[in-house]
């Protein structure tokens, strides 16, 4: 296994969001990016004198436009600077962060600038999933991100109303995280005492899966500044949050490989597995102290919590049923209220990483953790099921 | 009670205790009494002791007080409150007494109080009144052949039963629920208030259970269109945000190259055609040039199924686009993975399951695949999966 060490260590020190909503129509894309871009530069106390390199990215063809770094140049502040265009599809955000970290790692730039945006609002979705398939087949079975097989699969393994009761509950709890967040897009006020009456009344989308256990589509934008050790010591304006080490698991596959007679290792499992291994980490639910995780959907959601924290049998129905998944649990997930709550593509999976990065700096707000937050995971989500994971670190000592 | 200046006596003294700086008031001992005469006037004692301020209206005798205001009419008072009247003015015209400490007055009260200002004029939005005024915003021209009777029933304060028909081009409004509404739609007067106001948001409203919809779906979303927006009466002007509106429609063509090429050639055969991967036997459906595990070229090509079995599926009720026409979908319809005979267990399939098949479908139904009546090595060779019984 590669050792994936680094040339000097790297730092996030500037975070910056828009609002998150479904509708931001008071502002083009570029206004809308340079918001976020404002957001950070403050954030950091610098000016883009003291950016070297820009790292820009977000879901192609959600919002049909090409090239839409040229668009922006004026809202990224990129003329006379390096710049890069990047797009993983639904991981791109994290991705941005993982580029970005390297760039700096590596010694070519001493401070990047990444930002992931999404106007879901502007172009049509389920067009652009649509063109992301294999032309060569898979896109005449292209449905978009609607699917209740998650849900069939744990139904077959838990049974039926422990599944849907643990997910609605898992769903009601998001958006008691969302309610803290003032910036969250959806907030929808409920409760658990909502949870059966939900169960039954909120309408089916495809099988188990209903309205309310899906995501949003929202338009917004995030940002973050990262820089090396050596800049780190000469002081920032916020604590700097440290990028331990960072992984990404593809598949070469389609969809329909995913539920053959025997399932496929999860890229999640994979992925955590080895980030784990390399880290020396045995027990993730025991070292970190928050997951911001990409959950586009409640079963999503619960069944992806299991994959990545490589838990066994229904221990994460157990924690979940018990509340450890709480902002006063055991391992608090997604403090921010996640993807569920807000989902503007392109800037989600960086959202992670960022809210991750927040609460390790004691600076979330209304959803900061109580308790010290020393250790923080976060991941992305795209495609046939494609995964990158961040470790984020309060203090530089592993 | 008398309104000068759009606002009452009483209201200024109401608004006191929202007004009072309880950290500006430190060691502040006093108690002020105010008498207004005429139309509108009362009276009223401030007590300010230990950072709280009390305010009392009392009947008869003030009693002992460190100042006393007197105003002869509301008008007065209000128009020195508010500095539409100069308080010197008043003072030496003698409509208005100050007996006590009036220095005191002068420098003390506006340090310990937020300045009085009128409140701003709202319009009451209510349910009912909305509702008694959606004749006003009926669009005939859009709803010209449109037969629909639907109801609310509003809950709460200042909720009710309404029941709303549109036919022949016009639209009646009546109180109480008739039995043969298309769709039932039962929330909190507050919540349809808010609505149509534009401080809820209907979709959100609707997720989170706050709106219940009984009967048709399709009729309660169509509901909007009939109307001109509710206009807020209460609400700001705002700027006027445009958006342009583009439609791009892109013709494309791609290379099969030869593996996939073999695949579509297949079907015109009615055959599925895997590849297979000389180190772990896999047989990669569709076909693949190369085996992403072994990391080496796959040569050999095996026919699977056609007859195979169900492994999961997703059944649709969201009505979504077809893919390849743009069209959207009847609803329900499923997309079912299937194990075609003779693959490797990680090797699934998935297509389209027939509609009259949909109510026997089930994990392990046994399917097979119905064929176009002349396949030429396309998408729509395959028409569906059907269940073998």
């Amino acid at each position: 296994m590669k050792k994936h060490e680094k040339n000097r260590n790297v730092a996030i020190i500037g975070i910056g969001q828009t609002t998150l909503s479904s509708h931001k129509e008071d502002q083009n894309q570029v206004e809308m990016v340079a918001e976020a871009v404002r957001n950070v530069l403050a954030d950091a106390n610098m000016t883009l004198d003291d950016i070297d390199c820009i790292v820009h990215g977000n879901m192609e063809l959600f919002e049909m436009q090409f090239q839409p770094d040229m668009w922006h140049a004026l809202g990224c502040g990129s003329y006379g600077k390096e710049e890069y265009r990047i797009t993983t599809g639904g991981t791109v955000g994290a991705t941005l962060v993982c580029a970005s970290d390297s760039l700096v790692a590596s010694g070519q730039y001493d401070t990047v600038l990444c930002l992931g945006f999404e106007k879901l609002q502007e172009g049509n979705t389920t067009g652009g999933i649509t063109n992301m398939a294999d032309p060569l087949w898979f896109r005449n079975l292209q449905t978009g991100a609607l699917t209740s097989t998650t849900a069939t699969e744990m139904i077959k393994e838990f049974g039926k109303d422990r599944v849907l009761r643990a997910a609605m509950k898992y769903r009601i709890m998001m958006d008691k995280h969302a309610m803290l967040n003032e910036r969250a897009h959806r907030r929808l006020g409920l409760e658990y005492d909502q949870l059966e009456t939900l169960m039954e009344t909120s309408p089916q989308l495809v099988g188990e899966l209903r309205l309310i256990h899906m995501c949003s589509q929202s338009d917004g934008a995030c940002a973050m500044i990262l820089t090396h050790e050596d800049r780190v010591k000469k002081g920032t304006a916020k604590p700097p949050v440290w990028i331990r080490d960072h992984e990404t698991s593809h598949r070469g596959e389609n969809m329909s490989n995913l539920y053959g007679a025997q399932k496929p290792k999860s890229t999640h499992r994979d992925c955590a597995e080895r980030l784990f291994k390399r880290n020396g980490i045995t027990n993730p639910l025991e070292y970190f102290d928050v997951f911001e995780m990409y959950d586009p959907s409640a079963y999503w959601g619960l069944d992806w919590l299991r994959e990545f924290l490589l838990l066994k049998d229904d221990a994460v129905l157990k924690l979940m049923e018990a509340g450890e998944f709480d902002l006063d649990g055991k391992l608090p997930v997604n403090p921010s209220g996640g993807v569920i709550a807000s989902n503007p593509i392109g800037a989600t999976a960086m959202l992670r990483p960022a809210e991750a990065a927040l609460q390790i700096r004691g600076d979330a707000g209304g959803h900061q953790i109580k308790k010290e937050v020393r250790h923080a995971l976060a991941s992305g989500f795209g495609g046939t099921l494609w995964t990158v994971m961040l470790m984020l670190e309060k203090e530089l000592n592993w | 009670m008398a309104e000068f200046f759009g606002t009452t006596v009483a209201d200024i003294f109401n608004t006191m205790p929202k007004r009072f700086k309880p950290e500006a008031s430190k060691g502040v001992d006093v108690v002020i009494g105010y008498d207004c005469g005429g139309e509108g006037g009362g009276k009223w004692k401030l007590t300010v002791k230990d950072q709280v301020a009390k305010v009392e209206t009392v009947e008869g005798d003030l009693g002992p007080c460190t100042a006393t205001i007197i105003a002869s009419d509301a008008e007065t008072f209000i128009g020195v409150t508010l500095q539409k009247i100069g308080a010197i003015d008043a003072l030496s015209q003698g409509k208005m007494k100050v007996v006590g400490d009036t220095r005191m007055l002068m420098t003390l009260l506006p340090q310990i109080f937020v300045q009085y200002t009128v409140p701003e004029k709202k319009t009451e939005v209510t349910a009912r009144g909305i509702l008694s005024a959606i004749g006003e915003r009926f669009r005939p021209d859009k709803a010209a052949g449109v037969t629909l009777k639907y109801g609310y029933d509003l809950t709460g304060e200042g909720g009710g039963q309404f029941t709303i028909t549109i036919a022949d081009g016009t639209c009646t409004l009546k109180e109480g629920l008739d039995s043969d509404l298309a769709v039932k739609m039962t929330m909190e007067a507050v919540t349809y208030v808010g609505m149509m106001t534009g401080t809820i948001d209907g979709a959100a409203a609707f997720t989170s259970g706050k709106v219940r919809i009984d009967g048709d779906m399709m009729a309660a979303a169509a509901t909007g269109k009939y109307f001109d927006k509710y206009v807020d009466p209460n609400a700001e002007e705002a700027e006027e945000l445009l958006s342009l509106k583009v439609v791009t429609s892109i013709n494309q063509r791609f290379a099969t190259g030869p593996v996939m090429g073999k695949w579509f050639a297949g079907l015109r055969e009615k055959k599925f055609l895997a590849s297979v991967c000389p180190l772990c036997k896999r047989t990669l459906i569709l076909p693949q040039e190369i085996c992403q595990f072994c990391h080496v070229r796959t040569k050999e090509y095996v026919e699977l199924g056609p007859e195979g079995y169900v492994t999961n599926f997703d059944l649709v009720y969201f009505a979504s686009p077809d893919p390849l026409s743009g069209e959207v979908r009847d609803t329900p319809y499923a997309c079912a993975w299937i194990m075609l005979e003779g693959a490797t267990p990680e090797e699934g399939f998935a297509f389209e399951i027939k509609r009259e098949d949909l109510p026997k479908l089930k994990i392990g139904s046994r399917v097979r695949p119905v064929w176009a009546e002349k396949p030429s090595g396309s998408f729509r060779d395959i028409l569906h999966f059907e269940i073998i019984d």
